[in-house]
């Protein structure tokens, strides 16, 4: 059952694991999710399973261009970014050291190989070889330290990765903490973390961890000077308007050959309904989503759907900052005046799964059951007259975005149902984001992460870079850090059963739904699969 | 005349200054700058981080101060961070701070860098003003002639069934505005689901799954044809065609009456060669100076138009600039709006003098 695998190579839970699935206990996908994290490679991943990783395409056919809609925005700094979108421009040249595929599967892509010792402080990694810089540089293990430094810097405003790697950074200087990050020789880097940290693996694959080159310049547009190992180069970068990829002349990239000739990005605005006619009037070959009643539409005109399931869901968050909310009960009752699943049909069309208003899911490898809550819309009109909240009058607000305001709009229609007055305002992009953190009550769209913990501790512990709720629960913050030193999903399942029923019980989130990702393109194109987290791995394109 | 056009770009000056004034007081209330802090910086900038970046990048000071640097009479701003990078409005990308002027202004040529678009603002406005100059075109080309054979065949006989059947069209035309004709136009011509497309191609004129027109403009950026560029070119010219088709009218009604064509027609002259040759050339004073007037109008109507059918000219560049709070954009966008509107004035103004010699410009 371990394959070809010399088991003494293996991560010890990494076999716990693969029994835990033949006595039914896993699935296969939390298997794939959490044997990669820890080191095996995809194929010996299946292998331990007793089946043969799925084949991958047969040779794709080399050449062709593709269009494909998307907002184009200014790239910045990759550590800096702020959207998927930003980084699927810079993924034509700039590569990361692990990529998490759409089958939760984490593959190594600059790194050959990677392992993590028994309790997740230390990690070995393998420095793939042979890859070179566009510019003839070639690619070493000083440059996956030197990025570990830009990563670990928390004095750069905005810096997205800079609390994603507690352990390896010196509190003092809020810089890479000496000796965390070390070169063992030319094709190893050993991190040797102060606090276990499951995330690291997860970590190095978002988007915001794109490995650059010893030339750029902190805080750059990585477009300008555009030296990376990957197999495009930017032509042209218009924001608002186009983006052009193109092969990068003179560079072999160390994957082969990326099948298609150029990548070009449109950017026609936001409006779903757009896309309906651009896809008719053959302006596009892809979109990058497909949203609520235009999937139906698109599906009718021919188009293949992609699907990728996924743990992207909607957060209708109250701030306890604003005096309307600072009460507990009042939150709960709130909470509890809105059903999921009317959510789910309402606001989503039913294209996605009910959530339990803890901000985590099946699919997470961690996920645990806790009892049902009960809907009570009955209890809400007592809770806001207990704390003299009975006429006033509540504000939620939301994008103007279509399945973002229908939810939205589905949320407070319950509460007002429950005897609540209040009202909905619909805010355009441009003045949303405004004062987006602050709104003391307001939607906020998710995406994916592959650990329920990564969601969980950037946007409910108290010192979370992404917390919105203004939650500060002691109870939390220790169990949450508990939580992140255990690798073995099965235990740290116990921790987030707590994590869990503490966030429903705190009510601060309303957090009906998960929804599955769709893009629809035309027929002819392969290697177009939706992903969980919009990565667009230009590479897997072609026509076919 | 020469003291009149002075006169002229005097006016203009002093509108262009507080035109400007006005924008970038408006642009740099702190709730604006933090909003361009949080999309140039990170959304997810803490508050302290947000007072850093504006005090980093020359957003602090008096208002006044501020405004002084992109005139270009107070030294632009510099920060050296702690890594001794020192940065500037007058420092470029990898530039020597040493070596970087003191001043950089307008008055110095220098027209600021565009937040949104990463670049100066210079070429960024040029490149969108070219786009929307060929809008302008194809708009006045389509637009000049049918108003104003609309109008002359109304306004020559007035009260016929021809004069009500036109004035009809006008009316409807000029009281529909651009976000209702642009809606309209697509639903007729541009969808595959509704209006005229299905029927063509039910009768086989078109290809299945096509559209008449296109209902996006994107492409004419780089490529005007008939099927991508009619849409949004009728969507403004239909405004403009009923407004000058009325006033058309209603100068060639007045011409119709006078003492001069009675004259001419009871001496036997046909109705043809006293339309062409006796009315016309009268009747044409009044629309020309409101087609003069439709340049600023027309200014208006991208903004929604360019927007509607997703056209990037000078339109869409003012929407983005503005959703984006970017400072520097504006103010250039402002300029060329002053620009636009007096030039025109003081052409129409000039150009009246030459039409109607009674009037004298003194």
């Amino acid at each position: 059952m371990t394959g070809n695998l010399t088991p003494k190579k293996l991560h010890p839970a990494a076999l716990a694991y693969a029994q835990e699935v033949t006595a039914g206990t896993m699935d296969r996908r939390e298997f794939l999710t959490r044997a990669t994290a820890l080191g095996v490679s995809a194929a010996g991943a299946y292998g331990l399973l007793g089946i043969k990783a799925p084949a991958v395409a047969q040779e794709a056919k080399a050449g062709g261009v593709i269009r494909m809609a998307m907002e184009v925005k200014g790239t910045k700094d990759p550590r800096l970014a702020d959207w998927p979108q930003i980084a699927n421009i810079y993924r034509g040249w700039l590569e990361y050291l692990i990529q998490y595929n759409s089958d939760g599967t984490f593959e190594g892509r600059l790194l050959e190989s990677w392992e993590a010792n028994a309790d997740a402080t230390e990690y070995t990694l393998k420095v793939r070889q042979g890859v070179t810089w566009n510019n003839g540089d070639p690619f070493t293990a000083d440059d996956v330290v030197r990025n570990f430094a830009r990563w670990t810097d928390g004095n750069v405003e905005g810096n997205a990765m800079a609390s994603r790697f507690p352990g390896l950074v010196d509190e003092a200087t809020k810089t890479m903490r000496e000796g965390a990050v070390t070169k063992v020789d030319d094709s190893t880097v050993k991190l040797s973390l102060s606090i276990s940290d499951i995330a690291v693996v997860p970590n190095l694959a978002d988007y915001p961890s794109a490995v650059v080159h010893s030339s750029f310049k902190d805080g750059d547009d990585p477009s300008a000077n555009p030296i990376g190992t990957g197999p495009y180069i930017p032509q042209e970068v218009s924001v608002g308007q186009r983006v052009v990829l193109v092969r990068a002349p003179n560079h072999t990239w160390w994957g082969g050959t990326s099948p298609l000739d150029e990548i070009h990005y449109i950017d026609f605005g936001t409006d779903p309904a757009a896309m309906v006619a651009l896809f008719s009037s053959d302006e596009v070959d892809a979109n990058y989503e497909s949203v609520g009643e235009f999937i139906d539409i698109l599906d009718g005109m021919g188009l293949t759907k992609e699907e990728a399931d996924t743990a992207s869901t909607i957060v209708v968050r109250m701030n306890s900052s604003s005096d309307l909310y600072k009460d507990k009960a009042v939150r709960q009752a709130i909470q509890l005046a809105v059903d999921p699943a009317v959510v789910l049909e309402l606001g989503y069309n039913n294209l996605g799964k009910t959530g339990e208003n803890h901000h985590c899911f099946p699919i997470h490898p961690e996920y645990a059951e806790i009892p049902k809550q009960t809907i009570n819309p009955a209890g809400l009109p007592a809770a806001l007259e207990a704390a003299g909240l009975k006429d006033t009058e509540l504000e939620v607000i939301s994008l103007d975005d279509g399945w973002e305001s229908a939810t939205t709009a589905a949320v407070v229609a319950q509460i007002r149902d429950a005897g609540a007055t209040i009202k909905h305002t619909v805010m355009p992009g441009s003045t949303f984001w405004n004062d987006w953190q602050k709104y003391p009550f307001s939607s906020t769209t998710w995406n994916h992460r592959p650990l329920a913990v990564q969601n969980m501790s950037l946007a409910y512990t108290s010192t979370g870079s992404w917390n919105e709720t203004a939650m500060a629960n002691p109870e939390f913050d220790k169990l949450m850090a508990e939580a992140l030193a255990i690798a073995d999903a099965e235990k740290r399942k116990e921790v987030n059963a707590k994590l869990e029923a503490i966030l429903q019980d705190e009510g601060y989130i309303i957090n009906p739904f998960s929804r599955s990702l769709f893009r629809h393109h035309k027929e002819g194109f392969a290697g177009l699969a939706q992903h969980p987290a919009f990565e667009h791995h230009h590479y897997k394109w072609s026509v076919a | 005349m020469l003291k009149f056009i002075l006169r002229r770009l005097g006016v203009m000056l002093l509108t262009a200054f507080a035109l400007t004034f006005v924008v970038f007081y408006l642009t740099n209330l702190a709730p604006n700058l933090e909003k361009l802090a949080r999309s140039e910086g990170s959304v997810r900038m803490t508050e302290e981080a947000v007072t850093a970046w504006i005090e980093q990048n020359g957003h602090s000071g008096p208002v006044l101060m501020r405004y002084g640097q992109w005139l270009g009479v107070v030294p632009g701003w510099t920060f050296t961070d702690e890594k001794g990078v020192t940065r500037g409005r007058c420092i470029a990308q990898d530039g020597d701070a040493a070596l970087a002027p003191r001043y950089c202004g307008v008055l110095q040529g220098n027209w600021g860098y565009s937040t949104v678009f990463k670049q100066p603002v210079g070429p960024a406005l040029l490149e969108k003003l070219g786009a929307t100059g060929w809008l302008m075109l194809w708009v006045m080309i389509v637009m000049v002639p049918v108003s104003l054979i609309l109008g002359v065949l109304s306004g020559m006989r007035e009260g016929s069934a021809m004069d009500r059947t036109l004035s009809t069209f006008a009316i409807v035309s000029t009281a529909t505005p651009e976000y209702v004709s642009g809606v309209v136009l697509v639903a007729l011509f541009a969808t595959a689901t509704t209006g005229l497309s299905p029927l063509l191609i039910d009768m086989g004129l078109l290809e299945p799954k096509k559209t008449l027109f296109l209902a996006s403009s994107t492409s004419a950026m780089d490529n005007i044809t008939f099927w991508n560029f009619t849409l949004p070119v009728m969507t403004i010219a239909l405004y403009g065609i009923g407004y000058i088709a009325r006033m058309t009218r209603a100068s060639m009604t007045e011409v119709m009456t006078q003492q001069y064509i009675r004259t001419a027609r009871l001496k036997g002259v046909n109705f043809r060669s006293v339309v062409m040759k006796h009315a016309l050339r009268n009747a044409l004073i009044a629309p020309f100076t409101v087609i003069m007037l439709q340049f600023p109008w027309l200014l208006n109507g991208v903004v929604i138009t360019e927007t509607l059918f997703n056209y990037k000219g000078f339109g869409w560049t003012l929407v983005t600039a503005a959703s984006n709070n970017d400072i520097q954009l504006l103010l250039g966008c402002s300029v060329v709006a002053v620009l636009v509107v007096l030039v025109t004035q003081l052409i129409s103004d000039i150009g009246y003098v030459y039409l109607n010699p009674r009037i004298r410009i003194s």
